[in-house]
C-alpha cells in the first residue's frame, strides 16, 4: 500500500515537473526567439528542457500506456472504462490540435511566402543597379582624372611631383592622393592631414592589376557608412629609377549618394538574406510550431491518462469494495472522492457497508453467545453423571453426552448422526434401552418416565429414564430428549444402608439374649445333669448342648454383624502391599495345602496409604472365600495378583483374586456383595459384603465376575495414596460406569 | 486489487530502452556532410619592444551553405583566440593569459565586394574576391597578444591560438535551425608554440 502511495507520488511529481517544463519550454521558445541575446544564453537550456520535458511526458505516457495494456489483458475492473475513456479524451484532444497545426503551418508557410514577391525583389535589383550605375559615373571620371595626372607624372621631377600632387587633388576633390614607388613605397603625397594620419596603402590586387599596365578603380565601403573611390594608374616610363611607379587617388562619394547608395544597399542585402533564410525560417517557425504542438499533444494525452484515471478510480474502488463486500470483508471504507454523484454513491457504499459490518458484529456477538451458552451446556452434560441424548423422531442421535455412553456402554459421541438401533445392534444394554423407548414411541407416549433394568454381561444396570418431545417450529415432533440415570449404585448402597440397619438391630437386639440363654443352659445342664436319670441326662445333655452351640453360633453370626455394621475410625499407614499378601496367603498356604495358591506379584507396587488391618482382613475375606469355594476340588488352585496402575490421575494397587471353582452363581454378579448371599455351604454370606465395605471405606472400587475358563475373579483397585483416594471419590458415581465401557471398548 | 506491476514497469522499461536508442541515433551530428574547415597552417612568435608578437598563416574553407549566406548577406564572424599557458611542474599548466581577436567578414552587394572588418579596431578592408578576403584574413602579421613584463616564471610559457568560425549573428529565428547543424560553426584545433623569452 505504501509502495503504491509512494509510486503514485512519483508519477504525478513527474507529470508536474514534465508539464511545467513542457510550459516553460514553450515560454523560453517564445521569449528566445525574439531576442539575440537571451537566445545565446538560453538556447542549450531551451533545448534541454525540451527535451526532457518531452523525454518524461513520453515516458509517463508510455507507462500509462504499459498499465492500461496489462489492465485490460488482466480484466482490472475499470480497465475498459479507462480505456474508453482515455481514447475520447485523445480524440477529443488530438484532433483540434491537429487541425491547428495543420492550418497554422499553411498559414505560416505562405504568410512567410507572401512578404517575397518577384516585384519587390526586382525592384530592389534595379534600384542596386541604379545605384551602381550612378557610382560608376563617378568612378569612371575619377579614373580618367587619376589616369590623365599619372600621365602628366611621368615627366615630372619629384618635388615638381609633390606640387603636382597637391594640385591635383585640390583640381578634383580628391581625399588623397599618393605616388608609390617600388616595394609600396610612397614617393610623394598629398592627403587631408585633419582627416588621415597616414596615406592608405595600395592593396594586393590592386598591385597586381597595375602590373598589367591596366588603371584600378573600385568602390570601397567605409567603416562608418558610405563609399569612397579607389583609383590607381601607372606611371610608366620613368628614366629615372628604372622602376614602376603608382599613382593612386581617393575620391569621396558624395554624402547624399552615399546615404543613399547605402539604404539601397542595406536594403538588397536585407532581402537578399530575408530570401535566402526563407525556407531556414519557415522550418524554424515549423519546428516551434511542432514542439509547441508535441508538448500539448503529450500533456494532452498525459491528461487524458491523468482524468481518465481521476475519474475511473472511485468506479475501481467501488468495484473492488463490492468484491470485498461479496467476500464478506465488511470493514471495507472507500475515500470520498468528491461532493458529486459519484462521492455520493462512494458515501452509501461506505454507509451500507459500515451497517454491514454493525449488524455482522451484532450477529457474531450473539453467536459468540449461543456457542459459549453451547459450550457451558455441553461442559455441564458432559460433567453431568445422568446421560442426556436428544434424538430425531427416526431416533437418529442428535447429542449426547459422554455419560450417557458410559451409562449405556456405547461411545454415543462419536457416533452422532447415526440411528440409534443400528448402534444398538449387538449391544445388549443399548438394544434393552431402545425396546423400552421404541415401545413407548410405538404406543404414542412422547412424554414418559420408567425405571429399567438393563442385564449385561458385566451385571444388572437400573436407570431412571425421562423423555420429553422436543417441540417444533409447526406444531410437530422435533425429536426427543431421554434423559436417565444410573441408579444402580444408588440401590446397592440404600441395601447397603439397609443391611447396616439390620446388622445393627441384630447385633443389639440379639446378642444381648444370647448369653443369659447360654448361662441359663449351662446352669441348668450343672444342676441338673448329675441329678438326672441317664436316659434324661441324656436328652438334657444333647439339648443344652444344642442350646450352648447354637448360642455360640448366633453369637458368631451376631459378632460377623456386629464387625459388618460397625466403622471404627481409620488408621491410615504406609506399608507395603506386596508383603501383606504374602503374610496372609502364607497362613492359608500352611492351612490348605491342597490348594496351589500362586502369588504374581508386581516388584513396582508401591507402599501404599491404608489402613493395614482392613486390608488385612479384606485379604483375609478375599482368602478365605476362595479356599472354601474350592473346598471338596482337588485341582483348586488361586491365583493373586498385585499391580500398579494409574487411572485418570490417581496411582491405584489392584489387588485381583482369580480361582478356578465354580464360580458365581448365575444372576447378577453385583449381587455376590450383598450380605447373605453365597454359593458356598459354609460361610455366614458377609464375607464379600465386608470386602465391599472395606473398599469402599479406602475410596476403592471392587468388582466380581466369572471368568470364561471357570472360576471366579474379583478385582480389588486401592487408591496408592491420599492424593489419589480424593480423585477415587471425587470420581465414585461414575467409577463403575467407567470399568464397564472398558470392558466395553475392549 | 492488484494493480500492473513486475510485468508493465518490464515494457515500460524496453520501450524508455528503445526510445533511449532513437534518441540517441538521431542526435548524432550529420557526419560526412560537405562542409567548411579552418586550420592554422603555421604560427610563430618573437618579441619585439618588450611585447610578444605573432605571426601565422590560417587556411578558411567555407562551406557551400556558408558562401551561400555570404553572397545572402549574412556575415560570417571569425574569432581567433590566443591562450598564454604558464608550464608548471607539479600540478596542471594554467591559463595565464587569454586574447581574442575578431574579425567578420561579409559580402557588399552595390560595391560587390567582400569586406573584412577587424571588431576589435574597428578598421575594414574591402576585396574584389573572396580568395583575397579568406588570404587577408588568414594572414597574420606581427599580432601583440602579451607583455614580456606579464610573464614572470621560470619554467616559461607556451602559446595555443585557434580559430572558429561561425554565425553568431544569425537572425534569432534561425538559430535553432543553426544549432542543429555543425556547418554552421567550425572550430580548427589548437595550434601550440612555445614562447621563447
Amino acid at each position: 500500500m505504501a509502495a503504491r502511495t509512494l509510486r503514485r507520488f512519483l508519477f504525478t511529481l513527474l507529470a508536474g515537473i514534465g508539464l511545467l517544463l513542457a510550459l516553460t519550454a514553450l515560454l523560453l521558445l517564445s521569449q528566445t526567439s525574439q531576442s539575440s541575446e537571451q537566445f545565446d544564453r538560453l538556447s542549450g537550456i531551451t533545448l534541454l528542457v525540451n527535451a526532457v520535458g518531452v523525454v518524461i511526458l513520453i515516458v509517463l505516457l508510455i507507462g500509462n500506456l504499459a498499465r492500461l495494456v496489462q489492465d485490460l489483458r488482466q480484466h482490472v475492473p475499470g480497465a475498459k472504462l479507462k480505456g474508453r475513456m482515455v481514447a475520447m479524451f485523445i480524440g477529443l484532444a488530438v484532433l483540434p490540435l491537429l487541425l491547428v497545426y495543420y492550418f497554422s503551418a499553411q498559414f505560416l508557410n505562405r504568410g512567410i511566402d507572401s512578404w517575397f514577391t518577384e516585384d519587390v525583389e526586382q525592384g530592389l535589383e534595379d534600384a542596386l543597379d541604379l545605384s551602381r550605375a550612378a557610382l560608376s559615373v563617378q568612378m569612371r571620371t575619377n579614373l580618367d582624372l587619376t589616369v590623365r595626372y599619372a600621365d602628366r607624372a611621368e615627366r615630372l621631377s619629384e618635388a615638381a611631383l609633390v606640387r603636382e600632387l597637391a594640385r591635383m587633388r585640390e583640381d578634383t576633390g580628391a581625399l588623397e592622393v599618393t605616388v608609390f614607388g617600388p616595394n609600396s613605397r610612397i614617393v610623394a603625397t598629398s592627403f587631408d592631414r585633419s582627416r588621415l594620419a597616414v596615406p592608405s596603402p595600395p592593396s594586393d590586387e590592386m598591385l597586381l592589376q597595375i602590373s598589367q599596365d591596366r588603371p584600378y578603380v573600385s568602390l570601397d565601403p567605409l567603416e562608418e557608412g558610405g563609399y569612397q573611390i579607389r583609383t590607381a594608374a601607372p606611371i610608366v616610363g620613368d628614366a629615372r629609377t628604372g622602376g614602376r611607379y603608382v599613382l593612386q587617388a581617393l575620391y569621396p562619394v558624395t554624402q547624399r549618394l552615399s546615404a543613399m547608395a547605402d539604404n539601397v544597399g542595406d536594403s538588397y542585402t536585407d532581402y537578399k538574406r530575408q530570401l535566402y533564410l526563407r525556407e531556414p525560417l519557415k522550418r524554424t517557425l515549423t519546428l516551434t510550431l511542432t514542439v509547441v504542438l508535441l508538448v500539448s499533444l503529450l500533456a494532452s494525452i498525459y491528461g487524458a491518462f491523468f482524468f481518465s484515471r481521476r475519474l475511473v478510480a472511485p468506479i475501481q474502488q467501488l468495484v473492488a469494495g463490492t468484491r470485498a463486500v461479496a467476500a464478506g470483508d465488511f470493514d471495507t471504507q472507500l475515500p470520498t472522492p468528491s461532493k458529486d454523484e459519484i462521492g455520493f454513491l462512494v458515501s452509501s457504499f461506505n454507509d451500507m457497508t459500515r451497517r454491514l459490518a454493525t449488524a455482522r458484529e451484532a450477529a457474531r456477538d450473539s453467536q459468540a453467545q449461543v456457542e459459549a451458552e453451547r459450550a457451558n451446556l455441553e461442559v455441564i452434560l458432559a460433567r453431568l453423571s445422568t446421560g442426556v441424548v436428544s434424538l430425531e423422531p427416526d431416533l437418529r442421535i442428535r447429542t449426547a453426552n459422554q455419560a450417557a455412553g458410559a451409562i449405556l456402554g456405547v461411545d454415543l459421541e462419536s457416533r452422532i448422526g447415526e440411528l440409534l438401533p443400528q448402534i444398538a445392534a449387538g449391544r445388549p444394554l443399548l438394544e434393552q434401552f431402545v425396546d423400552v423407548a421404541r415401545v413407548h414411541l410405538a404406543a404414542g407416549e412422547t412424554e414418559w418416565r420408567e425405571q429399567i433394568v438393563l442385564r449385561g454381561e458385566v451385571g444388572r444396570r437400573v436407570l431412571t429414564c425421562a423423555c420429553t418431545a422436543l417441540p417444533a417450529e409447526d406444531g410437530h415432533t422435533a425429536g426427543f430428549v431421554v434423559v436417565f440415570d444410573d441408579i444402580t449404585a444408588l440401590l446397592q448402597a440404600q441395601r447397603d444402608a439397609a443391611w447396616g440397619e439390620v446388622a445393627r438391630r441384630l447385633a443389639h437386639e440379639i446378642k444381648n439374649p444370647l448369653t443369659p440363654i447360654q448361662l441359663s443352659a449351662e446352669r441348668l445342664r450343672q444342676k441338673y445333669l448329675r441329678e438326672m436319670p441317664p436316659g434324661e441326662a441324656q436328652i438334657l445333655d444333647r439339648a443344652t448342648h444344642t442350646i450352648v452351640q447354637q448360642v455360640e453360633a448366633m453369637k458368631e453370626m451376631v459378632n460377623a454383624f456386629s464387625e459388618y455394621a460397625r466403622a471404627p475410625d481409620m488408621d491410615m499407614t504406609r506399608f507395603d502391599l506386596n508383603r501383606l499378601v504374602r503374610e496372609v496367603i502364607d497362613l492359608y498356604r500352611a492351612q490348605d495345602p491342597e490348594v496351589d495358591i500362586t502369588l504374581d506379584l508386581d516388584p513396582e507396587l508401591p507402599a501404599i496409604e491404608a489402613d493395614a488391618g482392613r486390608v488385612r482382613q479384606m485379604l483375609h475375606n478375599l482368602a478365605r472365600n476362595a479356599v472354601e469355594a474350592l473346598e471338596g476340588q482337588d485341582d483348586g488352585r488361586i491365583d493373586i495378583i498385585t499391580r500398579a496402575e494409574e487411572d485418570s490421575g490417581a496411582r491405584l494397587a489392584t489387588i485381583v483374586v482369580e480361582d478356578n471353582g465354580p464360580g458365581f452363581q448365575a444372576g447378577p454378579v453385583e449381587q455376590v456383595f450383598d450380605p447373605y448371599v453365597t454359593s458356598k455351604p459354609k460361610g455366614t454370606g458377609l464375607g464379600l459384603a465386608i470386602v465391599k465395605k472395606l473398599v469402599e471405606e479406602h475410596g476403592g472400587s471392587i468388582r466380581a465376575e466369572n471368568r470364561v475358563s471357570g472360576g471366579a475373579r474379583i478385582r480389588i483397585a486401592l487408591p496408592a495414596d491420599e492424593a489419589s483416594r480424593e480423585v477415587m471419590l471425587a470420581s465414585l458415581p461414575r467409577r463403575g460406569e467407567r470399568g464397564d465401557r472398558r470392558r466395553e471398548r475392549a | 486489487m492488484s494493480l500492473p506491476s513486475v510485468a508493465a514497469e518490464g515494457t515500460a522499461g524496453r520501450l524508455c530502452a528503445l526510445l533511449f536508442l532513437l534518441v540517441c541515433l538521431a542526435w548524432q551530428p550529420a557526419a560526412g556532410q560537405e562542409g567548411g574547415s579552418v586550420s592554422v597552417r603555421s604560427a610563430d612568435s618573437s618579441l619585439v619592444d618588450g611585447v610578444h608578437r605573432v605571426d601565422a598563416r590560417l587556411q578558411y574553407v567555407l562551406s557551400k551553405e556558408a558562401l551561400d549566406a555570404l553572397e545572402s548577406g549574412v556575415p560570417i564572424n571569425v574569432e581567433l583566440e590566443f591562450q598564454v599557458i604558464q608550464n608548471r611542474r607539479f600540478w596542471l599548466d594554467k591559463v595565464a593569459a587569454e586574447l581574442s581577436v575578431n574579425y567578420q567578414l561579409l559580402y557588399n552587394a552595390l560595391s560587390r565586394r567582400y569586406v573584412v572588418r577587424n571588431r576589435n579596431t574597428g578598421e575594414q578592408d574591402s576585396y574584389a574576391t573572396l580568395y583575397s578576403a579568406l588570404n587577408n584574413l588568414g594572414r597574420i602579421i606581427s599580432l601583440p597578444v602579451i607583455d614580456e613584463a606579464l610573464l614572470r616564471d621560470d619554467r616559461g610559457h607556451r602559446i595555443r591560438m585557434r580559430a572558429v568560425v561561425d554565425v553568431k549573428d544569425y537572425p534569432a529565428a534561425l538559430r535553432l535551425i543553426a544549432f542543429w547543424r555543425d556547418d554552421w560553426r567550425i572550430t580548427s584545433d589548437w595550434y601550440e608554440w612555445q614562447l621563447e623569452p
